[in-house]
Parts: structure tokens; sequence; C-alpha cells
């Protein structure tokens, strides 16, 4: 059974985007979500907050999601903090290096709600939550 | 025109001959130097990127009306449910007002205690069903994301022509320190722009579908994911 209290971050430059997610997750009982604007706001909070998990997108100014995601899986505080990545970049090359970067998974926008649900739950199960 | 072109003296016609081939002599100069300096190329460069930036322009009109019509359908099938919901609700209220006016037929009353239950039993499915419309409005947003990623590449694009334009406005300034100052900036902004726009993983969202190397569905995402391993 999925912790709902769970916190968890959702990182993307747009904030239309971030809405829509923030929205979604609340309509999956998730209600503990705070957000940042790129991958450097995102470190600077994860490393000083407490979080469970990430939703972020890739091309952000500043930092990007995929260079985040690696200093993440390198800090030793960070590296199994689960990442869902939610972006629109949609080639091959994209998806893999994600998934090298050690990306829990990848939703390509634009996206459902089921698509959402599907794959916290696949991420969850498999962290054995 | 033509009165004012016969009246035309010998001197102004003599001025305006050598204006013709000062402008000749200039533009003759400009296709050479931007041939010496490599700048041709970039021009062409700058010229591809225009059909480019006319398919960008195509997705945002085609998503921006996507979006609208999305959300205007969802609104069209919420409101009737909205409207049944008041209606019903509201003539149950004028019949309970009534009754309550003068509370003596009971078989009335009964009557109206099916009906009431029956409507509170109906609304829940009407309200998820609205719901459901609203999540489909919300979802609708998403354009603005996915046409601010497309636009953000076009804005690249115009600086590249930007960039162009420059350059050859730079060769209009004669030679000395004030060029060589302005050759520099527009030398570090060039190469800063250019190192953040040729990230070949940072393209943003498929403006046209196709190609082996994009995936078109969250399926395929999925599928490459599982092939990988992962």
């Amino acid at each position: 059974m999925i912790d709902k209290d769970m916190s968890i971050l959702v990182v993307d430059d747009f904030p239309t985007m971030r809405r829509i997610v923030r929205s979604l997750l609340k309509e999956l009982g998730f209600n503990n979500v705070d957000e940042a604007e790129d991958g450097q706001e995102a470190l600077s909070r994860l490393r000083s907050g407490h979080f469970e998990f990430v939703l972020s997108d890739w091309n952000m100014p500043n930092l990007d999601g995929l260079e985040m995601l690696k200093q993440m899986r390198a800090d030793a505080a960070l590296k199994d903090l689960p990442v869902l990545m939610i972006t629109a970049e949609a080639k091959k090359e994209n998806i893999i290096a994600a998934a090298q970067a050690g990306a829990n998974g990848y939703i390509v926008k634009p996206f459902t709600a089921v698509t959402l649900e599907e794959k916290l739950n696949k991420i969850f199960q498999k962290l054995g939550k | 025109m033509s009165g004012e072109a016969h009246s035309m003296t010998a001197a102004e016609q003599g001025g305006s001959d050598e204006l013709m081939q000062r402008i000749g002599a200039l533009t003759r100069m400009l296709r050479q130097s931007m041939r010496e300096l490599g700048l041709n190329k970039e021009v062409e460069k700058a010229a591809a990127a225009i059909p480019d930036a006319r398919a960008r322009l195509d997705y945002v009109a085609s998503m921006t009306r996507q979006a609208a019509e999305r959300s205007l359908n969802a609104i069209d099938r919420a409101r009737p449910l909205q409207d049944e919901m008041e209606a019903t609700a509201g003539a149950l209220e004028v019949r309970w007002a009534e009754w309550f006016a003068a509370p003596d037929a009971l078989a009335d009353a009964k009557e109206l205690v099916q009906q009431t239950r029956a409507f509170l039993g109906a609304v829940p499915a009407s309200t998820r069903a609205t719901s459901q419309e609203l999540l489909e409005i919300m979802m609708a947003q998403d354009f603005q994301d996915l046409t601010g990623q497309v636009i953000q590449k076009m804005m690249e694009v115009i600086q590249e022509v930007e960039h162009q334009l420059m350059q050859v406005l730079l060769e209009a300034v004669p030679e000395g320190e004030e060029r060589e100052d302005m050759q520099r900036r527009l030398r570090q902004q060039w190469a800063s722009d250019t190192a953040r726009n040729q990230d070949s993983l940072k393209n943003g969202p498929a403006i046209q579908p196709g190609g082996d190397d994009i995936v078109s569905s969250q399926d395929q995402v999925d599928d490459l994911l599982d092939e990988l391993g992962f």
C-alpha cells in the first residue's frame, strides 16, 4: 500500500505543468507536494528537506532534469530517491540516457492521468512499498 | 514622376548614377566579405531554419486549437449534468415546501420521499462525471508547456538570424577599436548561445510524427525500457 502522506517534489520550469501534475497527484490522494522550477532549485530543496519522491521535467534552464538526476545519483544522501521523468523529449536516445542515469520511470508528454497513476504504482511496486 | 525625371539636370543625373554605382559596389563588397568570413554558410543555415520554424508554428496553432476544443467539448458534456441536478433539486424543494405548508397528505409525502432518495442516489454519478470533465479541462492545459517549449526553440532560430544580421552590420563599421570591440562581444554572445542550443538531448516536443529515433506513444516508451531491461 502506497503511503499517501509521502513528500513529493515536482520539478518543471512551466508553472502550468507543475499545477497540472500537482492536481493529478491530489486526485490520486497525494497532498504533501512541493515544487521547484529547475534542477538547481530542486537539488537545494532535496538537500535541505526530506523528500521521498521526485517527478521531474527534462528541459529546464540552469540545471536540466538529466543533469539533476546524475548529481542525485552521485550524492550519497539522494542516490536512492526515486525519480520519475515527465518530459516532452521523445527521442529514443533520451529515454535510454535517462534510464542509464538512474531514472525510475519515463513519461512522455502529453500524458494522461491514467499513465501517471500506472507509473507511480509500478515504481512503488518495484521498490516494494 | 516622369515630368520630374525629364526636368532632371545633368548634375543630378550624374549624382544618381554615382549613387547606383556605389550601391552596386557596396553590395559586391558585402557579398564578397560574407563569403570570406564564411557568413554565406551561416545565412544559408538561417534560411534553412525557416521551414522548420513554419512547422513549429503549425504545431503551436494546432495544439492551441485542440486544447480549446477539448476544453469546450468537456464543458458541453458537463453542463447538462449540472443543469439536470439543479432542475431536479429545485423541483423537489418546491414540492417539499408545499407539503410542509400543508403536511396532511401522507401518500404525497411517501412519493416525495421516494423521489428524493432516487435523486440523492443519482447525484454522485453526475458529480463524478462532472469531475471527470474538469480533469479533462485541466489536462487540456498541457498545451501551454508543449507550445511554450516549441516557441522557445523558435526564439533560438530568431536569435540565429539576428546574429547573421549583426555580423553583416558589423562589416559596415569602419575598422578600428570600436569594430574589434563589437566583434569580440558578438563572438562571445554567439558562443554562449550556440553552446546552449547544441544539446542533442534537448529538442522539446516532437512537432511531426515519424522518424525511427522518435517514440510516438507512452507504449513505445514502455516497450523500449522493457527491451533494455529497465
